[in-house]
């Protein structure tokens, strides 16, 4: 995989096709598809068994305060993972997003 | 469409009761207890897995000549090795304990529960979908094609409407029908059905039983269960190396002949590394042999794939899904399709960054008043009536009978003791954690919170024991089951049983704050709150394992089902009882006896080092902080009643520094023994052993450095 996708940095072509980031740092409501997740086996392996593997699209609903957790639905489910899980997920979504 | 009665003349027909076992298993809150609820009524009974912490929920019932025993397994989403509830499961799943699988499934979250049902699957135990929430469905414009489904599980799928009741006993027919078949029928076949809750079953029932009357073998014997390549395959890649593993598992199959895993699912896991099923094979020349197979399989699928293992299969598992939810999943014609609705404004309500927040707060609070009024209220009555009692048997009997005080005092005062301290309050809070977790709040309260927890070492979920623990620490540490994983277990019982309770403040209000002013409490309580923090970095160090992310399912809020509200209350109720009265029966027979006879002097100065030495305090103290481990407050109420009897104010007792010491000490030094026998339930002997000397080796050590600098301060 590319260094760009392991690091947080986020990816913008000057043209506006995708913009790459961790899920943290997307917008409530924003619906996104899941590249990979960099977390830790465990973690990892029970986003997978709840649906969030690559490929998937996700949307998040809502974001705790205090840098709390993120709620997203996948799968038609709704899930919500730690702050700390979220930002090691990173998706790309598919319109240009201006920041 | 309701349940139809037993015909009563099939009953008499049947000659020979024959037993199904039967295991409920699927993800959480599709509607299983309801479910179970429906199906074994008052027969439940909660235990523990043999030798594990993981609860098991039993119950039986006759229906149509029939003995079911119904195990109801704890709600997972998958069976690896990541909980204990999984392994388990797995296990049980497969022995000769289990002929039939119902697995419920919730027909609005269809892709994710089919997951747990892939991996059921390859369990290769006879198996029957139910597919709840089918109400729920219809309104949001969905249905399913049975008809389809069944052709591609080759299994019975059956809808359900659990919370009406609709379709449960169907389950039950059907699994005789496995029994006496032995193979799956195709219930759509016959009838056109518009509705396809009507699925053409009951005209062949009566006329079945009949012709089985003496049919006697085993089902797990006779029951082939279905090819189901077609559905379970993987892609190519993934799938030959697989097969590849199937065969060298299949001709190692001698050496391993008391595994009841299919081959399929050893071979499966051994990819993923699965600790458990490594363990059959390692001990083994041939056996290691094949596990180097697998990890080089592993490895080749890795870099092929650019991800992990685990990865890899789930994927491959979501994309087997969709095919299927593809093909069955009906989409109606929307009509007034609702975008808003009540339990979508309730969500938003709760989790709002600011309204969220004083829901919380007057959800909590009115948990901690609706517990301690009810409770507090009971606890009067029968504290009033075993006075009275007291009075009338004593009238009767001389003063210094022995035997009267032991029994009565110690054995019924303990048990009334423990029913008007502990169980009037441990009833509601059961009540209200059910209704919460029911209902759908707790995970909503877990959002709110988890940042916070964090900062403890927990997450989001602790806070609903923490809070309780303020009123009484043992239902709270009971409610410390709703964590996951055993470590998060550990460290909320742990964290949970250091909050002061009610008996605690009882002591700290009424020494300290009534003779010492106010701002020592604030100041002792702050004392008691760093302590629960470094506690809690401590056990996150220390206990093995990574502080764990929250990973929660939030299902929508619904109706608590009261009829489930009402019976787990009552069977976890009834539980409590059976286990932890008795010991606190006991041990207050046994402290009743030493003070009959006069023993506690030379308690008092065995312990007299720790007492007067390190920590300053009059030898007397001794025994009252033995006394409070089994009721934190005895240790003022006994304190009093010494005060009292030489004529003395509890200022001319004590010194404020010994005050302030005894408070702190009675706060921290160990939970109080209903507690700890909750602790010992939900973790281990061990465990609530080492966290009651770390507790006293606390209370001690903050204790004597309160002494000791006191001392130090006030020689200059």
């Amino acid at each position: 995989m590319s260094v760009d996708l392991i690091t947080n940095k986020k990816n913008q072509n000057a043209k506006g096709t995708s913009l790459i980031k961790c899920l943290t740092d997307c917008e409530k409501g924003e619906e996104v598809v899941v590249l990979r997740v960099n977390a830790g086996r465990n973690a990892k392996t029970r986003l997978a068994n709840l649906g969030v593997v690559p490929g998937v699209k996700i949307k998040k609903t809502k974001k705790a305060p205090f840098n709390g957790p993120v709620e997203i639905i996948v799968k038609g489910s709704s899930l919500v993972i730690g702050r700390g899980l979220a930002s090691k997920v990173i998706v790309k979504c598919n319109e240009v997003c201006e920041n | 469409m309701s349940c139809h009665s037993p015909n009563k003349k099939s009953r008499k027909i049947i000659k020979s009761k024959d037993t199904i076992n039967i295991a409920l298993a699927g993800n959480p809150n599709v509607g299983k207890s309801v479910i179970f609820n429906q199906l074994t009524g008052l027969s439940q009974t909660i235990g523990n897995w043999p030798g594990k912490t993981v609860e098991r929920m039993e119950g039986h019932l006759e229906f149509l000549g029939y003995h079911f025993n119904i195990v109801d397994l704890p709600g997972i989403y998958s069976l690896s090795t990541y909980s204990l509830e999984e392994i388990v499961s797995r296990e049980y799943v497969v022995s000769d304990d289990v002929d039939i699988i119902i697995n419920v499934i919730d027909a609005t979250n269809l892709e994710r529960n089919l997951f747990f049902t892939f991996q059921l699957l390859e369990l290769k135990v006879p198996m029957i979908l139910a597919i709840n929430q089918m109400d729920l469905l219809r309104k949001r414009n969905f249905d399913l094609d049975f008809k389809e489904l069944e052709k591609v599980f080759k299994l019975p799928v059956l809808p359900l409407v659990a919370v009406h009741g609709t379709g449960v006993h169907q389950l039950l027919e059907e699994a005789i029908e496995l029994v006496v078949y032995r193979h799956p029928h195709h219930h759509y076949r016959r009838k056109k059905s518009k509705d396809s809750s009507h699925h053409g079953h009951h005209y062949y029932r009566v006329e079945h039983i009949i012709e089985r009357s003496d049919f006697k073998e085993n089902i797990s014997e006779k029951f082939k269960f279905p090819e189901l390549n077609e559905v379970t395959a993987f892609g190519k890649e993934v799938e030959s190396k697989i097969l590849g593993l199937i065969e060298v598992i299949d001709s190692f199959r001698r050496n391993i002949s008391s595994c009841n895993y299919p081959s399929r699912f050893l071979a499966i896991k051994l990819l993923e590394t699965d600790s458990e099923v490594i363990k059959i094979f390692k001990d083994n020349k041939e056996g290691n042999g094949i596990i180097e197979t697998s990890n080089k399989y592993r490895e080749e699928l890795e870099k092929l794939h650019g991800e992990d293992i685990d990865t890899i299969i789930s994927s491959e598992i979501y994309n087997n899904i969709k095919k299927i939810v593809d093909l069955s999943l009906i989409t109606k014609i929307k009509k007034n399709v609702k975008k808003w609705t009540l339990t979508n404004s309730f969500d938003h309500l709760t989790t709002h960054s600011i309204l969220g927040y004083i829901v919380l707060i007057v959800v909590l609070f009115g948990i901690y008043f609706f517990t301690f009024t009810l409770g507090g209220f009971i606890a009067g009555l029968l504290d009033e009536a075993f006075t009275v009692w007291s009075d009338s048997i004593y009238a009767s009997v001389s003063e210094d009978n022995v035997w009267v005080k032991i029994f009565w005092d110690g054995g019924i005062g303990g048990l009334i003791g423990a029913l008007g301290g502990v169980l009037v309050y441990v009833v509601p809070f059961f009540f209200v954690i059910e209704i919460l977790q029911d209902s759908g709040y707790l995970p909503r309260a877990a959002f709110l919170m988890d940042r916070l927890m964090h900062s403890l070492g927990v997450h989001g979920k602790t806070i609903i024991p923490m809070i309780l623990g303020f009123g009484c620490n043992v239902p709270a540490c009971a409610g410390c089951r709703i964590m996951e994983t055993e470590r998060e277990k550990k460290i909320s019982v742990a964290l949970t049983s250091l909050i002061p309770c009610a008996a605690t403040m009882t002591v700290v209000l009424g020494l300290v704050g009534r003779y010492l002013g106010f701002h020592w409490v604030i100041i002792l309580f702050l004392i008691n709150f760093s302590v629960i923090f470094l506690v809690g970095r401590l056990l996150n160090k220390t206990l093995p394992g990574q502080c764990t992310e929250l990973i929660m399912e939030m299902h929508e809020y619904r109706v608590p089902n009261y009829k489930v509200i009402f019976k787990q209350t009552w069977v976890r109720t009834k539980e409590f009882i059976f286990k932890a009265m008795p010991i606190i029966v006991v041990l207050g027979i046994a402290l009743e006896i030493l003070l009959v006879f006069n023993a506690l002097e030379p308690i008092n100065t065995i312990l007299s080092p720790v007492t007067v030495l390190w920590l300053g305090l009059p030898t007397v103290t001794g025994v009252f902080l033995i006394y409070g481990i089994l009721r934190k407050e005895l240790t003022l109420v006994l304190l009093s009643i010494l005060a009292n009897s030489l004529n003395l104010n509890l200022l001319e007792l004590l010194t404020p520094i010994q005050m302030i010491v005894f408070s702190m000490v009675t706060m921290l030094y160990i939970p109080c023994f209903a507690t700890i026998i909750l602790i010992a339930k939900q973790t281990s002997w061990k465990y609530a052993l080492q966290i009651s000397l770390l507790e006293i080796g606390l209370a001690l050590l903050i204790g004597g450095i309160i002494n000791f600098g006191f001392i130090i301060f006030t020689s200059f």
